[in-house]
């Protein structure tokens, strides 16, 4: 970097609020460049490009380059929509490009926590802000007036009377002599918004819809070959020998060898490859944990259990316990990775939730400098936490430098669904208890975890969101040999599910309405205001046809609040859903569309994973391997999924997992409504409510 | 290995393949289509389904040697420049989240309208019932298709 883009890097993060907010946020590093110009294609006009983020183009057209990847969450749109705000141009006149992995210069780049959108709500509108500073400040010199008579529209600057009019493109020359400000732009008011709170499309649906959007897998380099992993039949095997006769017979099979992740079959094409797979014989070595299964872990998690702290005497006590299995992440597109290694450089094309973390990694398993590893970031056919880890990007590497050539590894769906990092399986078991006038005196959870080698964090205090003396929680994790990881949500489906569940069975041990006997409960008004208006939406109270059941729960996190009515019937060994009441209030809504779209897809997991999906564990490996038996929601058996949001404003709450954690409780709550049983176990089968 | 032709989106094709190639694989890989997705490989998510003479088929799940004459429309044919009525009701309704699986759930609701442009909420679960969305689009997956149907 020169020293002038150097001093306008360190300019500019002045203006937006000082290098330690910069880098507390871990987004914006350098938000300004240079007020450079350059030549478009044809090497005659001025393309304005004023820092890392924005480029305006003659012909008016605004690229702004996302930094964080997107796995469907909708980042790339509400991103650009926050500096489109503010450089008041018009949605349509806005592209989007993808950042490669570049921590110097753009900062983490990750997606997780649900922070994308929080982190950056405030510095990509001043990137917009002072883009539009610079623009207008040109107009002024241009027709030789004071800049704070001018005003802009659509990508327009316009004069104080309204008559003169210039458009942005015809103002990137001139806007790239204005020095930056000395002060910070001053950010729209919320009232003035015409694009955040309105809500955009998203900017891939028109490739999406057309097959052009570019995910890893469709990723084509010339020369590349294609590889698939026979991988591990139990976690921590060892490959003995390898037989790869038979698979040397099929055409395109060009080479079969050792990875550390199992057996690499390279092929001319993914079919030689995948039928290259079948035919090779490895002969495991099935290590430490060949007998491990899910009975046993789930044995190890209850005897883990501790005693409870004493209730108080003479109230009356309950007790529940809850189990729940381990969850795959199951992305739609399989994990896969291309790369192209060679002597002096790596290049990457993946879809990753951690481009940094690819690129670091990949630089210390070739021993390069990170800026000789480039990560491309594609689209992501989903996150859900699966993609924090870059496994694929390791696999892709390793065969590719086998290969001296550039490679894709293509997870099947069947390695993706049985190495995954998956939702931990849990044992929680919960103790309250309430006076003889009905209020809630006790509370005691422990919650175990198998922590995938790991043992599990402790942590006490009480978090549940209700007012509740003494209450308590303790989290512990045993060692069990099976991978874990993030999962959206990550813990919340676990705690919150165990405890909006059990709540419920206190408020009928108090015989309270179990919405009222919440409400009277929860501490956080904005809380209290979305379960209200779930239970509003949902006609709580309403009476309910033979064989309906209505159940509640809610959820406070990652800076927004949500609360879930669910509506259910239950017919012989059936269960039909009828409605799924989801509200949110996560402050300023800045994509109300991809909001209701994360509270529609949250509700979803909440419902299969309540309901259909599990992760088994046998002879030491996982036995689900694909859809057949790991069943997602259907569209079928999907009730009507209503979305309301609670329009705040101050800025927005994380949306990609605040809409999980109350789902599972709501359908269990409603089938105690519909069946007077109580759920023990996830995902539920009537069979086994007590 | 043997030589098979075939016509892809109006389009006249050779490639030279293992007979028991899956289609999926001549598009994505010889024919650089990669609009039909790999989602599972055995038929179970939909993600890769296409038009056989205007009939849904899961690409992952017939050979090249299966094609012979049938007509293959894929995501990237459907219409010449995205104008085919879903895929407008798609953009409208916002439907895609990550997308993936999205190119499959078009093809199929094309496939539907074709047969019946004003299909009822049964006829649109049948359809749909193997059609794996991770994000949980289907909400919006069955407004898409009932207002494409409706402007049909």
């Amino acid at each position: 970097m020169s020293d002038r883009k150097e001093v306008s890097r360190r300019s500019f993060i002045q203006l937006i609020g000082g290098v330690g907010a910069s880098l507390a946020l871990g987004s914006f590093s350098s938000l300004a460049c240079a007020d450079v110009t350059k030549k478009d294609k044809a090497g005659n006009t001025a393309v304005f490009e004023p820092n890392a983020f924005v480029r305006v183009d003659p012909d008016g057209s605004v690229t702004v380059t996302i930094i964080c990847p997107d796995a469907g969450q909708g980042s790339r749109t509400a991103l650009a929509m926050l500096v489109a705000e503010e450089l008041d141009v018009d949605w349509h006149k806005i592209k989007v490009v993808q950042a490669p992995a570049n921590q110097s210069l753009y900062g983490r780049q990750g997606i997780g926590g649900s922070h994308t959108i929080i982190a950056q709500y405030n510095e990509l509108r001043q990137v917009g802000a002072a883009t539009r500073y610079l623009l207008v400040a040109a107009a002024a010199k241009t027709w030789n007036v004071d800049a704070s008579t001018l005003k802009t529209s659509n990508g327009h600057v316009l004069s104080a009377d309204g008559k003169k009019s210039i458009s942005y493109g015809d103002l990137t020359a001139a806007a790239a002599t204005i020095p930056l400000p000395t002060t910070k732009p001053e950010l729209k008011k919320d009232a003035d918004f015409k694009l955040i709170g309105k809500g955009a499309t998203r900017v891939d649906n028109p490739d999406v819809v057309t097959g052009k959007a570019m995910y890893g897998l469709d990723v084509k380099v010339p020369g590349m070959l294609y590889a698939v992993i026979e991988r591990t039949p139990a976690f921590g095997a060892k490959v003995k020998s390898i037989n790869d006769t038979d698979a040397h017979q099929i055409p395109g099979v060009l080479q079969v060898f050792e990875v550390p992740s199992g057996v690499a079959v390279v092929a001319t094409n993914t079919w030689a490859a995948l039928k290259g797979r079948k035919a090779v014989k490895v002969d495991w070595d099935l290590g430490p944990n060949a007998d491990l299964d899910s009975a046993k872990i789930t044995a190890q998690l209850k005897a883990a259990v501790g005693p409870h702290k004493e209730m108080p005497a003479g109230a009356k006590v309950i007790d529940a316990t809850f189990d729940f299995p381990y969850l795959a992440h199951a992305t739609m597109e399989p994990l896969n990775a291309v790369a192209d290694v060679q002597d002096d450089h790596c290049t990457i094309w993946t879809g990753t939730q951690q481009p940094n973390g690819a690129q670091g990694q990949v630089a210390n398993m070739l021993k390069l400098p990170v800026e000789k590893v480039t990560v491309n970031v594609m689209l992501l056919g989903g996150g859900f936490g699966r993609r924090l880890s870059n496994e694929y990007v390791v696999d892709a590497v390793n065969v590719s430098k086998a290969m001296t050539k550039p490679v894709k590894v293509m997870w099947t769906r069947e390695d993706d669904m049985r190495h995954d990092n998956y939702r931990p399986a849990c044992h929680a078991s919960l103790r309250g208890a309430v006076d003889t006038s009905g209020n809630p005196v006790g509370w005691s959870h422990q919650t175990i975890t198998a922590g995938g080698g790991r043992p599990g964090g402790q942590f006490g205090g009480a978090n549940i969101a209700y007012d509740i003396p003494d209450a308590a929680m303790l989290q512990a994790g045993v060692r069990v040999a099976v991978p874990t990881g993030a999962w959206r949500s990550v813990e919340n489906t676990l705690h919150n599910v165990a405890n909006e569940c059990f709540i419920d069975e206190l408020a009928h041990a108090a015989g309270k309405d179990p919405f009222e006997f919440r409400r009277s409960l929860i501490k956080n008004d904005r809380l209290r205001n979305v379960l209200e208006t779930a239970a509003k939406k949902g006609n709580w109270g309403a009476p309910l046809a033979a064989g309906h059941g209505r159940g509640i729960a809610c959820f406070q996190g990652y800076g927004s609040y949500a609360a879930h009515v669910i509506e259910l019937s239950v017919e012989g060994k059936k269960i039909k859903l009828h409605r799924a009441v989801c509200v949110v209030d996560c402050g300023t809504a800045v994509n109300p569309k991809g909001v209701e779209a994360q509270m529609q897809g949250a509700c979803t997991d909440g419902l299969s994973t309540a309901l259909r999906a599990a992760i088994t564990i046998k002879n030491g490996g996982v036995v689900e391997g694909s859809w057949t038996d790991f069943q997602w929601m259907s569209l079928d058996a999907m009730p009507k999924v209503e979305v309301t949001i609670i329009t705040g404003t101050g800025g927005p709450g994380g949306m990609g997992e605040v809409g999980y954690p109350s789902v599972a409780p709501a359908v269990a709550n409603a089938l105690f409504s519909a069946t007077g049983k109580r759920v023990r176990k996830f995902p539920i089968s009537l069979d086994e409510m007590v | 290995m043997a030589l098979y032709k075939l016509n892809v989106n109006g389009s006249d094709h050779s490639v030279e393949a293992l007979p028991d190639m899956p289609l999926l694989w001549v598009l994505r890989d010889m024919l650089d289509l990669t609009g039909s997705k790999f989602g599972c490989g055995i038929g179970a998510c939909g993600a890769c389904t296409v038009l056989l003479d205007g009939a849904e088929a899961q690409s992952c799940q017939v050979t090249v040697s299966a094609i012979g004459k049938k007509k293959v429309t894929t995501i990237e044919g459907l219409s010449k420049d995205g104008s085919h009525p879903l895929q407008k009701a798609w953009i409208e309704h916002d439907v895609p989240q990550c997308g993936y699986c999205q190119a499959g759930q078009i093809m199929a609701g094309a496939a539907l309208l074709h047969k019946n442009p004003h299909p009822t909420d049964a006829e649109i679960d049948d359809t749909f019932a193997f059609h794996v969305c991770r994000c949980g689009t289907y909400q919006r997956v069955r407004d898409a298709v009932k207002a494409a149907g409706a402007k049909k």
